[in-house]
């Protein structure tokens, strides 16, 4: 068995720790590329949203290259994120490809047993003990919290470097780093390494940079080739940004869930504008909105992909936000389109908006 | 002395030369036909004999093609068109609240207070409603472009058309006028279907306050004004340089970056009319990013280099 698995941002480094600690056989598909895009375009159905698109070339770059069994999440929550595994299985299927899908979800969607059953299947295949395989999986997750905890010090820090270019420095190569090497407690070591050194990057306390929240849909915020690297280009505008959403921030917020104390504050937040859970990440949007007007950020971008139905309802509510709390919001819709010129016009419109406000208000 | 703004946009290439008031004395309009540097040269060498390099106090660019245009000239401001239409509306005008803009690939709204923009929308995913569309609907019924509006103006009962989506737009006045309906209505039709898919798509949300300036291309199409002017209820107002307020914008700009500076300008002169560039593209395959590089040569050396995103060739450039 040689598995494989979509891409979400960074999960790959620590999707990696996981599975060599595991001992499994494993390709990790070619970082989402124009290509990946290119496949998944043409073999999905047209109205399907980006992320759905993206995944599929990832497969088949991976399947390409051996990949037989694909771990998947799903949910049967009101977002089509949730059924894409179901979906995928069968595009997949059709187009002649021969896959295992492993599709991991809550045991109150899918029943303890079946999901045990499922995570058998990957036990079985690396014959470790179950043991092993919890601490195996504290070690990704352990690996998904230093990627996360390194990469939101890079992209906040970026506006207060002294030397411009030292952040995106450590951010290439941390990344180079940790994914050249197969073993899993030297991978951690290297991790840590590098949060220690991101930490001591010399920055200049007196600077005021434009401070700026990503907020909406999950998989466009964290993908990075969704959106076209927003964060890694705000760094080159000397812009600080700020993401709530994270995949460390999903598993927090999955088990919380299960006691219903997940994501507290941002769900307070949202409540004067939307109390109830439409479906994706809709109410953390809204949330992460008010708590960055709040917290004194000097705007917010929204991302998502077209047709995205719960970010949808919230940027028709942002602009009520955007001028009950006098704080600039701008969305941006993604979509097939790799031409990044009208998408740069927009974002530096938008810090040019923001700069003569703030020296307005100085 | 001078300050000139060059706006390289998808359809039109426009270039301004202001004088000390900020007034346009000079004003050039091309179409970009694809080649951006070559229409540059071609508006350069109309200036070439009239005015002398020493004279250029500062030089901006604007528009898609903003970047390379800015490496080509040697701009002082490389901007956005945003903020360029929003800085010369204001120089007009310092109580404008709403500025809309349809140009030939684009359309966009800016809301402005008390001289700062605060808000701004541009059209996502589609074309329909700008210019270009314009332009293929004059074609296709064989009326010059520049009567169009006129004839909207002559209609007294516009007919329905579909504004949402351009193939659309157009299936729907060929249907119309296949029942016979006069080209004037039909026209008039489609002017108050653009405007409406304006206001609910790019527009949608945004407050909309006079003064209200139309600009772009597209603003000097009377039938277009009118319906704009019958669905806000208000008076809408078409700057005299109108087509052209995104190089007047930069080249405002591109004055005050020298000023405060307190530098010269970097214009490289109007000699680069004779200049030879090419450029080059490749797919740079060194990560897994594949990105595609564009270098451009200038009689043979590089002067310019972009497209990556670590930086290893668009700084080689700049550190050399």
């Amino acid at each position: 068995m040689k598995v494989t698995f979509p891409h979400l941002g960074n999960v790959y480094m620590a999707a990696k720790i996981f599975l060599d600690d595991l001992g499994l056989d494993y390709v990790i598909p070619p970082l989402s590329n124009p290509k990946a895009l290119e496949i998944g375009a043409m073999y999905s159905p047209e109205e399907i949203c980006l992320p759905y698109k993206i995944m599929i070339g990832n497969y088949i770059q991976a399947l390409e290259q051996g990949a037989d069994t694909i771990i998947m999440a799903g949910s049967c929550g009101p977002c089509r994120l949730g059924e894409y595994c179901e979906l995928q299985k069968n595009l997949l299927k059709n187009i002649g490809y021969n896959v295992t899908f492993i599709t991991l979800d809550v045991p109150k969607d899918i029943g303890k047993e079946e999901l045990l059953n499922r995570i058998g299947i990957l036990m079985n295949a690396s014959g470790k003990s179950s043991y092993e395989g919890i601490q195996a999986l504290i070690k990704g997750i352990k690996a998904m919290y230093l990627v996360d905890e390194i990469e939101k010090e890079v992209y906040w820090r970026a506006g207060y470097e002294v030397h411009k270019g030292d952040c995106k420095k450590i951010l290439y190569r941390y990344r180079q780093d940790v994914f050249a090497t197969n073993n899993p407690n030297k991978a951690l070591v290297i991790l840590k390494k590098y949060l220690k050194q991101i930490k001591q990057v010399e920055i200049d306390k007196n600077k005021d940079p434009l401070k700026i929240s990503i907020i909406g849909e999950i998989y466009t915020v964290i993908e990075s080739f969704s959106n076209l690297y927003i964060q890694e280009r705000l760094m080159d505008y000397g812009v600080s940004s700020l993401r709530m959403l994270t995949p460390s921030w999903w598993i927090k917020d999955l088990i919380g869930k299960t006691v219903k104390l997940n994501s507290i504050g941002i769900r307070r937040a949202s409540k004067e504008y939307l109390s109830v859970g439409i479906g994706g990440h809709a109410r953390e949007c809204i949330g992460e909105a008010v708590l960055a007007a709040k917290n004194g950020q000097d705007g917010a971008i929204q991302l998502f992909p077209v047709g995205c139905m719960p970010e949808i309802v919230s940027k028709a509510i942002l602009p009520t936000i955007s001028k009950d709390k006098n704080f600039p919001i701008m969305t941006l819709v993604m979509d097939e389109m790799t031409g990044e010129s009208g998408y740069i016009t927009r974002i530096e419109a938008f810090l040019d908006l923001l700069e003569r406000r703030k020296l307005k208000v100085v | 002395m001078y300050y000139l703004g060059i706006d390289v946009g998808s359809v039109s290439t426009d270039v301004v030369l202001l004088n000390e008031e900020m007034e346009v004395i000079e004003k050039i309009y091309l179409r970009t036909k694809g080649k951006p540097i070559q229409t540059i040269q071609e508006a350069f060498s109309l200036l070439k004999g009239r005015y002398k390099d020493e004279e250029i106090q500062a030089v901006g660019t604007t528009g898609s093609g903003r970047g390379m245009a800015g490496f080509l000239v040697g701009a002082d401001a490389i901007k956005n068109e945003i903020t360029a239409h929003a800085v010369a509306a204001l120089e007009l005008d310092h109580e404008v609240r709403t500025i809309l803009e349809i140009g030939g690939q684009d359309s966009k709204i800016i809301t402005l207070k008390d001289g700062i923009v605060t808000d701004f929308a541009m059209n996502t995913v589609c074309a329909a409603g700008t210019g270009s569309f314009l332009d293929r609907q004059a074609e296709r019924l064989e009326i010059p472009i520049e009567q169009f509006g006129h004839y909207a103006l002559q209609s007294q009962t516009p007919v329905r058309i579909a504004g949402r989506c351009a193939v659309f737009a157009e299936s729907d006045m060929i249907h119309k006028q296949q029942l016979g309906y006069p080209p004037s209505d039909i026209i008039r039709g489609l002017s108050e279907a653009l405007v409406r898919n304006y206001l609910n798509n790019v527009a949608k949300g945004k407050e909309i306050a006079s003064k209200i300036f139309f600009q772009g291309g597209v603003a000097a199409n009377i039938g277009i004004k009118t319906a704009f002017e019958k669905a806000l209820g208000t008076e809408v107002i078409v700057p005299k340089y109108h087509d052209v307020m995104g190089s007047i914008g930069v080249a405002i700009i591109a004055k005050e970056a020298v000023e405060k500076r307190k530098g010269k300008t970097k214009f490289k002169g109007f000699t680069i009319a004779q200049s030879k560039f090419v450029s080059n593209s490749f797919e740079c395959k060194d990560c897994a990013n594949r990105c595609e590089i564009i270098q451009v040569l200038e009689n043979g050396v590089e002067i310019s280099c972009f497209g990556d995103r670590c930086g290893k060739w668009s700084e080689k450039v700049a550190v050399s």
